[in-house]
């Protein structure tokens, strides 16, 4: 079957493993943050957005003597990659994260600076960016990180064409998003896109719906290590409106066999044969590159429905709240770090993030929204996350990353059938809360 | 060094001295094979193998987070996946997959690498065919085949009388039906490679002789190459089983386990465990757990077969 024994993989997997322990062993007391070459590194995810960390960086150095070197890790393995140096000598002052619950064991570890003291001395480190957001960064109490890049709420994304077709509107309310999906179903389309193979595009229904229903106190219950918000009343009539929408075929039979990763899920929305798809802001940039023409005319989106007597806010929103900065403890330059960091609420980076289609959350970013490349887009997700009384993080961010993969498995599972609300709710109370 | 090679003829004086007079060479000891030249293959290997291995062995009895220092759980991490039922689940998908590979692709490249050893026209064309999905990574073949059996844009798209709703990767049996097949497609070339050069190596005469005898094609096929090839078919199915038992990449980007733990095999539940959960302790265990069961396995197939008696399969012939 294999030809290539797998033998010396698993063993190379190994051998990282025990690079790791032994670099992890260095780092003990020998403190240090590769500063000793009087740099400041900045570790940061490595795509697109890259272009604009380049150009703060040489905006930082030309008056900065301690230099501040840009290094990024690429792809989605950056989580990993993170926390394999992060106690390492190798470790970078500044790092790019997702605040919650991606940070959190560092914070155990004891290797992130608490900011506090930063934005004592410079209050505008906090109070220059939008609250619900700083907030999500915000670990016992403690400040961890400076926002940074854009917020990434999730919305309700649709065809156009499709819906006129069929003569309904995007829905308001729950009730009428059922009653769109039936109305689709009668025109032959599948009714909501969903790239259930990946899984976490599932969750994203979960959280909103879980929002609508029970407001954000349950989650936020939950994730603290109350796991009998799981079984509430209110659990389980989210989940049984869930299952509702799943029988009434709003996905279709094979959403577990499509992706968004590989293009397959935009694309369904994007050929007309899906009438909704449920995704992070992103998605807009994202039809843009794959279906051009379909991005400029017919791609229209909207909040999440509101639920008829549920007890959240329907101005909540749930998402990626925020890409932030945070400070490694050990670094030698915390002065120059506090004044490269400054630099995420000046017009230069609110401009230029705006340029490539993120959203920062900067209490100025108001006045550059009119001239941004869609200023249409931004100003209703600007509105959005302004307004929004809450903004709930991701489940599988605010989770600590143990707990990702066993929380995918059971959203999948509900979905298709292999676990009851019964089971579901074990399922999530059986997750490590840290 | 013990750099001792046993000469032929009676050595002129101590072999000590004769490494340190060039003149003393004899013609026999240069370029015979010695422990010196295996010796940085071997640093290598216990480099980047075995000291490693022993690491992860260690590592199976801590608890680590990649962040700061392990700490000693004892047998936590094993008493844990014993009762996990994840864990149980994985090695029989494991085990099922491998048995799969095996009893699939064991026929298959036996009847293609035996016509491949032949002579007809157009053979090495095909042959050459065959072979190209060997050339292809681990990961291409699996991210060429997520995107060609995508329900809406793929085959089952464009045949639905035989793929209904296209679902094959929401259902366990489906899910795994497609890994065995991707593996397959990939992996059946490099068998038939080495049943065509089993077969090619097979004596004529024995032919010739059955030919006399009156034997037909098959029952050629059934008592000569058949029992011929018993020695490459061992090879072949060790390869087929170590390989089968660390399948990963196919897993990893074609079902992610999914659906739900339905294809979470061993070598996937380490990856999750340790990579994406960052249980490096629980990982490390399940990775020694694979090494133990693979060497295993191995040595019984070895043991069963004959290999290591070296039976060949030309007894009988000279």
């Amino acid at each position: 079957m294999k030809t290539r024994a797998r033998l010396p993989r698993l063993v190379a997997c190994g051998a990282t493993l025990a690079l790791a322990l032994s670099l992890a062993a260095c780092g003990d007391g020998s403190g240090g943050a590769s500063s000793d070459d009087g740099k400041i590194h900045v570790l940061v995810y490595g795509d697109a957005s890259n272009k604009v960390e380049k150009r703060i960086v040489d905006t930082f150095n030309k008056t900065s003597d301690v230099k501040v070197v840009l290094d990024t890790i690429p792809g989605a393995d950056y989580q990993q990659k993170l926390q394999t140096i992060i106690s390492t000598p190798q470790a970078p002052d500044v790092f790019f994260n997702w605040g919650g619950g991606s940070i959190k064991p560092f914070v155990k570890a004891d290797l992130l600076l608490p900011l506090d003291d930063m934005i004592k001395k410079n209050p505008d480190l906090k109070s220059k960016f939008l609250p619900n957001v700083f907030e999500s960064a915000v670990v016992d109490g403690k400040s961890y990180g400076i926002p940074m890049r854009g917020t990434q709420p999730i919305l309700l994304f649709h065809n156009k064409a499709v819906l006129d077709k069929a003569g309904v509107q995007p829905p308001k309310t729950w009730d009428e998003l059922l009653d769109v999906v039936g109305k689709l179903k009668d025109e032959g389309v599948t009714p909501i896109a969903l790239g259930g193979g990946d899984r976490w595009p599932t969750q994203m229904w979960f959280q909103y719906l879980y929002d609508r229903v029970a407001g954000p106190e349950l989650f936020e219950k939950a994730v603290g290590g109350d796991k009998s918000a799981w079984e509430s009343a209110d659990s389980k009539k989210a989940l049984s409106m869930l299952e509702e929408l799943v029988d009434a075929g709003a996905f279709g039979k094979n959403y577990d066999s499509v992706k968004y990763t590989n293009g397959a899920s935009p694309a369904l929305l994007a050929s007309g044969k899906a009438g909704f798809e449920l995704m992070g802001s992103w998605y807009y940039s994202q039809q843009q590159t794959d279906a051009r023409e379909f991005a400029e005319k017919n791609l229209g989106y909207a909040a999440f429905p509101t639920v008829e007597g549920g007890k959240g806010d329907p101005a909540n929103i749930v998402g990626n709240t925020n890409n932030f900065y945070s400070v490694l403890k050990k670094t030698e330059h915390p002065e120059a770090v506090a004044e490269f960091l400054k630099l995420m609420y000046s017009d230069e980076f609110v401009k230029a993030q705006l340029d490539i289609g993120n959203l920062p959350t900067t209490t100025n970013t108001d006045e550059f929204i009119e001239t941004s490349a869609t200023p249409e887009y931004s100003r209703f997700q600007y509105d959005l996350v302004t307004d929004a009384p809450s903004f709930q993080l991701s489940w599988d961010q605010a989770y600590p990353p143990s707990a990702s993969a066993p929380m995918h498995q059971a959203v999948q599972q509900f979905f298709n059938g292999q676990l009851d609300a019964d089971g579901f709710i074990k399922a999530m109370q059986a997750l490590p809360t840290e | 060094m013990t750099t001792q090679i046993t000469s032929a003829r009676p050595a002129a004086g101590p072999r000590k001295g004769a490494r340190r007079r060039p003149d003393g060479y004899s013609a026999t000891n240069v370029g015979r094979p010695g422990f010196t030249w295996a010796l940085p293959a071997t640093v290598f290997f216990a480099l980047f193998a075995i000291v490693p291995l022993i690491m992860v062995a260690v590592l199976s009895f801590m608890s680590w987070n990649g962040l700061g220092s392990p700490e000693f759980v004892g047998m936590d991490n094993w008493s844990r996946l014993v009762d996990d039922p994840v864990m149980l689940k994985s090695i029989w998908l494991t085990l099922l997959l491998t048995a799969l590979g095996v009893v699939i692709q064991t026929p298959l490249s036996i009847v293609l690498g035996v016509w491949a050893a032949g002579h007809q026209r157009n053979r090495a064309v095909l042959s050459v065919i065959y072979f190209v999905p060997l050339l292809l990574s681990a990961t291409a073949v699996s991210v060429l085949w997520r995107a060609l059996l995508d329900p809406n844009f793929g085959i089952p798209a464009d045949a639905v009388w035989l793929f209904g709703d296209g679902n094959l990767f929401g259902e366990q049996a489906t899910a795994i039906g497609v890994l065995a097949f991707v593996s397959t497609w990939q992996f059946t070339p490099f068998h038939t490679l080495i049943y065509q050069g089993a077969a090619r190596a097979v004596p004529q005469v024995l032919y010739q002789a059955a030919e006399i005898d009156g034997a037909g094609r098959y029952r050629q096929f059934f008592h000569i190459t058949l029992p011929q090839l018993r020695t490459s078919m061992i090879t072949s199915m060790i390869l087929m089983i170590v390989g089968g038992l660390t399948t990963f990449e196919t897993v990893l980007i074609l079902t992610q386990g999914g659906p739900g733990t339905d294809t979470t095999i061993s070598a996937y539940y380490m990856y999750q465990k340790a990579f994406k959960g960052f249980d490096f302790g629980t990982g490390s265990a399940i990775a020694l757990a694979l090494v133990i069961a693979a060497t295993i396995i191995s040595l019984i197939v070895v043991r069963v077969s004959g290999y290591d008696k070296m039976r060949g399969s030309m007894e009988g012939v000279s």
